[in-house]
């Protein structure tokens, strides 16, 4: 029995349909329960103190005012926690475990108190003194003394001979595009509650990886994976800063060890700029050289950057030219230096995002100076199949994204030369980029549980995945519901818990293809072993469509589950799978003040089945959103002194506000994708901000003529 | 943030003489930026004397003044119809700061009262002369981007960065404050915030325990109702602080300008009033009012502009600002 048959034969359609999010009641009515809203008796709260200087030991500190403070029940530092086994399991963040200071507001105390302001009021009484050491903060300098990245997943790539390709171009461009560091900030700071019972750790802690956190835990501590329960139903956005462990989770666990309570910690605004992670800073060098007829002949993407001084982690920005463009000749490398900043890591669309910011860009640049559309442009060296790897792509939508994009937006209207559109005091210009982003299955295991009351069914399916609040209890209702053919209102989805079966985790745009196939999967799996225990059925093969509740009680159950450990199908290695973007701006830019509008967008994304277009609508309005405030507002600055970000609250630190966003157009193409996944899902949680920054950046040089290769482009840039 | 003791005042002689004899003592009313502060572990008060129940929520007439009082909130101000109709460049400057939900909460003396926002007096990690005297300033060889072109010291390069106090400033408004021994007095606006020189701690030229009551506007400003604008130029669309912001009015009599008053935000620690500029414009004929009559004025106020590192384009930035102010106050009147 085919699961596309199957699936076709249900009275219950959920799949692809706009279904509202189940978990939005709970939203908007306050009752979802975040990591510290769960009830907790005798909680104690937790804060911590952070290091004033970016390198060296702490010499001193003078905790006795604090240890005294009303209501303080302890102060951990170096000198007093428990050893614990951080490195290799934490993405970054200190755990108290030595003196060594490795960059500016590293975790140095934690005040346990009755309440949170006394804890607070506590920390800040805590005096460091330090033996400072010279501190590497001052990007501008050591990137010129920058290394080959010692990554071995950063080496060079190298196809063809770049050099000698370049060098016999007829077009070429020569380019160097910096984006800064940038902070995922989600609308939910960090915040975990810990609790031991004896040997054994709960902690409710959103956490993009369920079941990664436990792990992580569970070595950090000495336990055995399954003496720590994670709890996280619901999680106020991650975008990979939640995707590892940090340093404050393991904290909140340290503390309610200590005290011998339940802990509470929960991270302040300004504390997440240098606890869980960043975006590195970028400088891109790209080198294209095309031919009269405006043929790729070669790409160079050379990436200078920096890491921490304990992490060697490096995002992948070059990927995006090694398999954007057919071009036979071709150079990636990465060179790195070590920073004393908090470790770098994931940031929705990692690597792609700025990767793409540099390549598209240079695309337009290089269009632009052979005087064609960039559109055509890009069509002109669209690859047949996969040039970093040589395989055939699963599916790929470039171009129809390129050409639905193209007819949504009225691109054909669009003037070439710069400045040629005024309205008032504004000029206005157009652009467009690609994006991509690799979509994979992950494995996954799933429970589901079915219990009938006479023709009544009801189902649970039950799934250690997470839910950032993107819509994932809402699709997996919806596979749920069809595939058991069942009323939606007759499904619970409970994920968010590691004590469920394993799956993987909401990062690097997995989550949905490998939750729902597991789902889908558990579901056709109950209905096939239902047949065959019906004794009226003559086995597995019965012909569609399915009735639950007349099986089940054929059977003679009013109870049943079963569970599948479901796996990416084998021939899935054998191809390259990516989501696929198309994305156009139109931005307004006032010739006196600089200061830019983005009046309008498109934004066609070709990501396999869409499950629901309305959630996948909001992701991708969401990349849109945050690809326009990586454009013209998003930059994290450290003072080359001292190593500390000046951008610590969103006064300094801007992302865009509603008045910033005018229309943004989303639409789909259809892509049946039979070779991903069963399913043909692929995500879209990245791949909504991949080419934003760059449709903006090439309409801003559209509108005024000028080239801004340096993020954010702010009104100073233009002036 | 430190336990503090809070008192509803009932009385302003009372509440002056509470925090004029405690020096730890603090007016609250909005809140708004005092309760940031405080979070941060920037202010540390003792006592909060809460004043937002005080009688100086009226905005009101009173003859050949318009008196906004100090508790009333920024929004009620910015949308009272007496405001609107004689000094709509005061609603629009209000209403570019801050967001509707902060403008809800935040009183007139508030927006007056407001602190610097340099990242280094936010941060104690940080010196910071205005927070502690004496600690050197971080931002003078730091990042500063949005610091002073005009009037700064070397202790201090802060800006002021209330809007509404710029269209105060070009409106002529006086502050009324009262004191402890219920002493009242008038503080001409250009007199009631200060420049940083030695004692950048200071923001305004009020004595301990003083008061803002009402902030008078007079009548002869709302001439200049028809022809004014405030522009504010800012790194997005909304819920930001300026780069540099323009306040600009007009009064025009038989065809030339009688009256011209100009302020910039943002370039300063006080809302920077444009004497210069406002000389070059008075008397002339709007017939004469073109590109390059409106930049020579513009010019010749920031011939003194001195700017830092990080804020050069500050200077170019105001220029362009003033002309465009200029000329969307001004409508249709001036050739372009």
């Amino acid at each position: 029995m085919s699961e596309e048959k199957t699936v076709k034969n249900r009275k219950n359609k959920f799949i692809g349909e706009n279904v509202n999010r189940i978990d939005g009641i709970f939203k908007v009515t306050g009752t979802a329960r975040f990591a510290t809203d769960w009830p907790v008796a005798n909680v104690a709260y937790a804060v911590i103190a952070k290091a004033a200087t970016a390198a060296g030991t702490i010499s001193g500190i003078d905790s006795a005012a604090a240890e005294k403070a009303p209501g303080v029940i302890g102060v951990i530092t170096h000198k007093n926690a428990p050893k614990l086994t951080p490195a290799g399991n934490l993405s970054g963040g200190s755990v108290l475990q030595d003196a060594k200071i490795e960059f500016f507001g590293q975790h140095s105390a934690v005040v346990v108190a009755e309440t949170f302001e006394q804890a607070q009021a506590a920390a800040e009484m805590i005096k460091f003194t330090y033996a400072k050491a010279e501190a590497r903060v001052n990007f501008d300098e050591l990137i010129k003394t920058a290394q080959k990245s010692p990554s071995p997943a950063r080496a060079d790539v190298v196809r063809g001979d770049f050099e000698k390709a370049y060098s016999a171009a007829e077009h070429k461009l020569d380019a160097v595009y910096e984006t800064p560091i940038e902070h995922h900030q989600p609308m939910e700071p960090h915040s975990t509650i810990a609790m031991w019972e004896g040997d054994n750790l709960t902690i409710y802690n959103p956490s993009q990886v369920v079941m990664g956190m436990r792990g992580a835990m569970a070595t950090v501590f000495g336990l055995k994976p399954e003496q720590v329960r994670v709890i996280t139903p619901h999680i106020g956005g991650g975008f990979g800063a939640k995707g590892g462990a940090w340093g404050n989770t393991a904290l909140a666990a340290m503390a309610a060890k200590v005290v011998k309570r339940p802990v509470k910690l929960a991270l302040t605004r300004q504390q997440m700029v240098n606890s869980v992670g960043l975006r590195q800073k970028n400088v891109q060098r790209m080198r294209l050289g095309a031919d009269a007829t405006g043929k790729l002949a070669a790409i160079a993407h050379e990436t200078s950057t920096h890491t921490g001084t304990t992490s060697q982690f490096v995002e992948g920005c070059g990927d995006v030219s090694a398999m954007t463009y057919a071009v036979p000749n071709s150079l990636i490398s990465y060179k790195t230096t070590a920073m004393n900043v908090i470790s770098p890591t994931f940031v929705r669309g990692p690597g792609k995002a700025p990767g793409s910011f540099a390549l598209e860009c240079a695309i337009d640049e290089l269009a632009y100076s052979l005087k064609m559309d960039p559109i055509e442009f890009r069509l002109k060296n669209e690859p047949d199949k996969d040039p970093a790897n040589g395989r055939p792509w699963s599916s790929r939508s470039v171009v129809e994204c390129l050409r639905r994009g193209s007819e949504m937006f009225g691109w054909k209207n669009r003037k070439m030369e710069p400045r040629q559109v005024r309205n008032g005091e504004f000029l206005v210009g157009s652009g467009v980029a690609v994006g991509s982003y690799p979509a994979r299955q992950q494995g996954t295991s799933a429970i589901a549980k079915l219990t009938r009351k006479g023709t009544d069914v009801e189902a649970t399916v039950e799934l250690a995945a997470s839910d950032l609040g993107t819509g994932t209890h809402t699709i997996l209702a919806q596979i749920a519901a069809e595939t058991l053919d069942l009323p939606i209102s007759r499904i619970s989805v409970k994920i968010g818990d590691s004590s469920l079966p394993p799956a993987a985790g909401s990062v690097g745009s997995v989550g949905a293809a490998s939750f729902s196939n597991a789902v889908s999967e558990v579901c056709l799996q109950c209905i096939s072993e239902l047949q065959a225990r019906s004794p009226k059925s003559s086995g597995p093969s019965d012909p569609v469509p399915v009735n639950v509740a007349e099986l089940m009680s054929e059977a003679n159950l009013t109870e049943f589950q079963t569970r599948v450990d479901a796996r990416p199908p084998a021939q899935a290695g054998q191809y390259s799978s990516h989501s696929f973007n198309a994305n156009f701006a139109e931005v307004w830019v006032n010739e006196q003040t600089g200061m830019i509008r983005v009046n309008r967008m498109v934004a066609v994304t070709g990501a396999g089945r869409i499950l629901n277009p309305k959630t996948t609508r909001s992701q991708i309005l969401g990349g849109c959103i945050w690809g326009i405030g990586m454009a013209l507002h998003e930059e994290s600055i450290l003072d080359p002194r001292w190593g500390n970000f000046v951008t610590r609250t969103f006064a300094d630190y801007h992302i865009p506000v509603n008045l910033d966003i005018g229309t943004i157009d989303v639409a789909f193409v259809a892509e049946e994708d039979k070779i991903v996944n069963k399913l043909g899902v692929k995500g879209v949680g990245e791949v909504g901000i991949v080419g934003v920054a760059a449709a903006v950046a090439n309409a801003v040089f559209n509108a005024t003529g000028k080239r801004i290769r340096k993020l954010p482009i702010t009104p100073d840039k233009l002036m | 943030m430190r336990p503090f003791k809070y008192t509803r005042a009932t009385d302003v002689a009372a509440a002056a003489k509470t925090v004029s004899t405690n020096r730890e003592a603090a007016f609250l009313a909005g809140g708004t930026n005092l309760l940031d502060l405080m979070k941060e572990g920037v202010a540390k008060p003792s006592e909060l004397v809460d004043i937002s129940g005080l009688a100086f929520s009226k905005i009101r007439s009173s003859g050949n003044v318009i008196s906004i009082g100090s508790t009333a909130k920024n929004s009620d101000t910015a949308n009272h119809a007496l405001i609107r109709r004689n000094f709509p460049m005061l609603s629009q400057a209000i209403l570019a700061g801050a967001s509707a939900q902060i403008r809800n909460m935040a009183t007139n003396g508030g927006n007056l009262m407001q602190r610097t926002r340099c990242t280094y007096f936010y941060d104690v990690n940080m010196p910071c002369n205005k927070r502690e005297p004496g600690s050197g300033c971080g931002a003078m060889e730091g990042i500063n981007k949005g610091h002073a072109i005009f009037g700064w010291s070397d202790k201090c390069i802060a800006t002021n960065p209330s809007d509404m106090s710029v269209a105060l400033m070009a409106l002529d408004a006086v502050v009324k404050v009262s004191g402890a021994d219920k002493k009242q007095r008038s503080i001409a606006f250009a007199d009631f915030h200060r420049l940083p020189g030695d004692t950048p701690e200071k923001d305004n030229t009020l004595e301990p325990g003083e008061m803002i009551t009402s902030i008078d506007i007079p009548m002869s400003s709302a001439g200049m109702a028809a022809n004014s604008y405030y522009l504010k130029v800012r790194d997005r669309a909304s819920y930001a602080f300026a780069l540099v912001s323009v306040a600009a009015a007009f009064e025009i009599k038989g065809g030339s300008v009688a009256k011209a008053r100009v302020a910039l935000g943002s370039v300063s620690h006080k809302p920077w009033r444009c004497d210069q500029a406002e000389k070059l414009l008075t008397g002339k004929s709007l017939k004469d009012l073109n590109d390059a009559s409106l930049r020579a004025a513009v010019d010749a106020e920031l011939m003194d502009a001195k700017p830092l590192e990080h804020n050069g384009y500050k200077v170019e930035l105001a220029r362009r600002a003033m002309v465009l102010a200029f000329k969307r106050a001004l409508k249709s009147e001036v050739v372009a």
